[in-house]
């Protein structure tokens, strides 16, 4: 096995948080800012696509080929080794889901730029948002649970901030909710990862799979290892929004500016999603914990799609409609998670990457058709395809919706196949059945959304309203049409080359199904092996050793 | 002193969540803010006890002698592993009362706004207002999309 280490990884963190606090100073000047975190998001994007084109080869390439490690990068904080030091993991899902989060934050950036007025921008808007990311991409990078729980209170300051952004009436109104339900939700974390660490001995992600998987090889997992886990459950679903805990979401984004509301809902969603797969993949579901808490993850997935879709085709507000496929979605990739196969993995993986695009994409796009018609309600639109303008904005949101109900040419598709076709086991039936149905009202549900503000009877008062006076206020700004058309085009594109992405979606799910490689990774690393060695030696004087020992 | 730490610990949550379920806003934050101290407590609490067990085995007076910091100077070596204090539940929790303290102060700026603005900090209160989304005027005048606050 060769050296793992690849320390430019953490340029995906240092980025942002260079970026962001060049912005602070800068705040008045919101076209340098404005290029500033173009810049950043470009970077993060790049870097990530570079990162994983070099991943499949990355660690195979040496003499002694071993090769156990393949595919995955791991940069120690410090150079202190594995158990002490803090770890920042890229792997294949971890790729993916950089690269379509700094793809959807320079999309919507983009888009705010036209539609946030600058005196809202001014109000530190790119700071916020370069912290944003930062929390978002570490908890994407991070190896290590407390660590874990810092970039996610680093995401949720900065989305709180976000969140009361303009500051108008109907969104201070939610924005308790949110906060005081992550407020919440953190608390719970931080009991979680001090629980853990008490039982374990250890917040490594890769040493928690290691010990919990000799554990239960004994059947020796200390007690209240699955109320451990279904602590995690709660924290992580909170944020993802799966069922009983989403109530927060549909109130609190439709009242955001849709370009806040489309970075929200296209990427913190999925970071919730994305440790939920993490973690249960490597430690929570080892032994007997996964015979309760499998079944409870399941019925989630089945409940937040089955209640989500008939939410998207009760709401009247295409807001809060597009809020409920999200949701759909988020029903879709954790069945995906729980299913836990190599394929159902892949297609959670591929369908999380889509979906971050997609959605964010329409919401932008409902930007746009809010523009226009100076509502989000659909009963105030109808027929503008009969607007000349309007058919290329018709024909992105219909494409978006394709996606989002996944028929073949989209980008939809692969990830809803893979889950489904994996999920028709003997264990998952129902939820399947479930999945499949819900394919079905999202048909629906999307068919009724386009039908009634696209084809369906023009809107009367439109009509005797007139309004051609405020025709200047209606004409969207190059950057808004940019950042929407963009996103389509990216969810156009992941589905007609989806082979890039397919292959990277496959590797990730191999590599959490198989917990292998990123514990080798991590806790094998060539790199330490002197070091490990000398403290197995000298267990006795040396410190290190001994802080670990003493919690076994 | 691990039960001490459990029953303050489970007085703390225990009024935290009646807070928690009150219907104004200022109980509702001052739950959360408890439950975080809860929660410090109870990682303080998985750290193990302060005594050496070696102690209470032998049935000295516990508390006398109390674990030592996990410090070694330059000529004393660290002390042994059973009378050393673990000293990362220490560094969690110092990392969370940080954060907590940074939480707290924003969300009493944000009832503070959220009064001013609305005029009230009752959950019921708040959640009728939500009905009418009427945009406040320099929302309008900055040409900003309306909110679709419609429940």
């Amino acid at each position: 096995m060769s050296d793992p280490t690849n320390n430019w990884i953490v340029l995906m963190a240092v980025v942002p948080v260079v970026m962001g606090l060049l912005c602070v100073p800068l705040v008045n000047h919101h076209v340098a800012c404005r290029i500033i975190s173009q810049a950043s998001f470009l970077t993060t994007f790049i870097v990530a696509v570079v990162l994983l084109s070099q991943l499949d080869t990355w660690g195979n390439d040496s003499s002694g080929g071993g090769g156990t490690s393949g595919g995955v990068m791991v940069s120690q904080m410090g150079d202190w080794a594995a158990p002490y030091g803090i770890t920042l993991v890229f792997d294949s899902l971890s790729g993916l889901m950089l690269a379509a989060a700094s793809l959807v934050a320079f999309c919507t950036t983009l888009h705010a730029v036209g539609s946030l007025p600058v005196r809202t921008e001014r109000r530190y808007f790119h700071p916020l948002v370069n912290f944003l990311m930062l929390g978002v991409n570490l908890s994407f990078l991070t190896g290590d649970l407390f660590n874990l729980f810092v970039a996610f209170e680093i995401m949720l300051m900065a989305s709180y901030g976000l969140l009361v952004i303009g500051g108008g009436k109907a969104q201070l109104r939610q924005a308790y909710k949110y906060v005081l339900m992550n407020l919440l939700a953190s608390s719970i974390f931080v009991i979680a990862a001090g629980m853990a660490y008490g039982m374990l001995g250890t917040l490594n992600m890769a040493d928690l799979a290691r010990i919990t998987t000799e554990l239960a090889a004994k059947d020796e997992l200390p007690v209240g290892f699955t109320a451990l886990g279904l602590l995690f459950l709660f924290v992580f679903t909170l944020k993802a929004g799966v069922f009983p805990l989403w109530f927060w979401l549909p109130d609190t984004y439709p009242t955001l500016p849709i370009s806040i509301a489309a970075l929200f809902g296209g990427i913190l969603t999925k970071v919730g999603l994305y440790a939920t797969a993490r973690t249960f993949s490597l430690v929570f579901l080892a032994g007997s914990a996964a015979e309760i808490l499998v079944p409870v993850i399941a019925v989630g997935a089945a409940l937040t799609m089955f209640v989500a879709v008939l939410g998207a085709l009760a709401y009247t507000s295409v807001r809060r409609v597009l809020s409920m496929m999200l949701l759909v979605g988020v029903g879709y990739s954790l069945f995906g998670i729980v299913v836990m196969s190599d394929g159902s993995l892949q297609g959670a993986a591929f369908y999380m990457a889509q979906s971050m695009v997609v959605m964010a994409g329409l919401l932008l796009c409902c930007g746009l058709v809010e523009r226009k018609t100076g509502t989000d309600d659909v009963g105030g639109m109808g027929a503008l395809l009969q607007q000349p303008k309007l058919i290329g904005l018709g024909v992105m949101i219909f494409v978006g919706l394709l996606s989002v109900v996944g028929l073949p040419p989209t980008s939809g598709f692969y990830g809803k196949l893979l889950i489904i076709r994996e999920g028709l086991t003997e264990q998952f039936w129902l939820v399947g059945a479930v999945a499949l149905l819900v394919g079905g009202l999202t048909l629906l549900a999307a068919l009724r959304l386009w039908g009634t503000t696209f084809w369906g009877p023009p809107e009367v008062s439109q009509a005797t309203a007139g309004s051609d006076e405020s025709d200047e206020s209606k004409r969207a700004p190059i950057t808004e049409w940019a950042g929407a058309t963009l996103l389509v085009f990216a969810s156009l594109a992941i589905g007609f080359v989806a082979e890039p992405v397919m292959s990277t979606a496959a590797r990730a799910g191999q590599q959490l199904a198989d917990r292998g490689a990123y514990v080798d990774a991590v806790l094998h690393n060539p790199r330490y092996a002197v070091e490990t060695k000398v403290d197995k030696t000298q267990k006795d004087t040396g410190y290190a050793g001994k802080a670990q020992e003493a919690h076994h | 002193m691990t039960f001490v730490l459990a029953v303050c610990v489970a007085v703390c949550f225990g009024v935290s969540v009646y807070l928690l379920l009150g219907r104004e806003l200022k109980g509702v934050a001052m739950g959360v803010f408890l439950i975080g101290h809860a929660a410090n407590l109870s990682i303080l609490a998985m750290s193990g006890s302060p005594v050496p067990e070696t102690d209470e085995a032998h049935g000295q007076t516990a508390g006398a002698l109390l674990k030592e910091a996990p410090l070694s100077s330059y000529n004393t070596p660290s002390p042994a592993l059973d009378t050393m204090v673990d000293p990362l539940p220490q560094a969690l929790i110092l990392t969370a009362i940080v954060i907590g303290f940074a939480v707290m102060g924003f969300l009493l700026t944000l009832l503070v706004i959220t009064a001013r603005s609305t005029g009230t900090l009752e959950l019921s209160e708040l959640a009728k207002d939500a009905g009418d989304p009427p945009p406040t005027p320099d929302r309008d005048a900055a040409g900003l999309t309306p909110a679709g606050g419609g429940a």
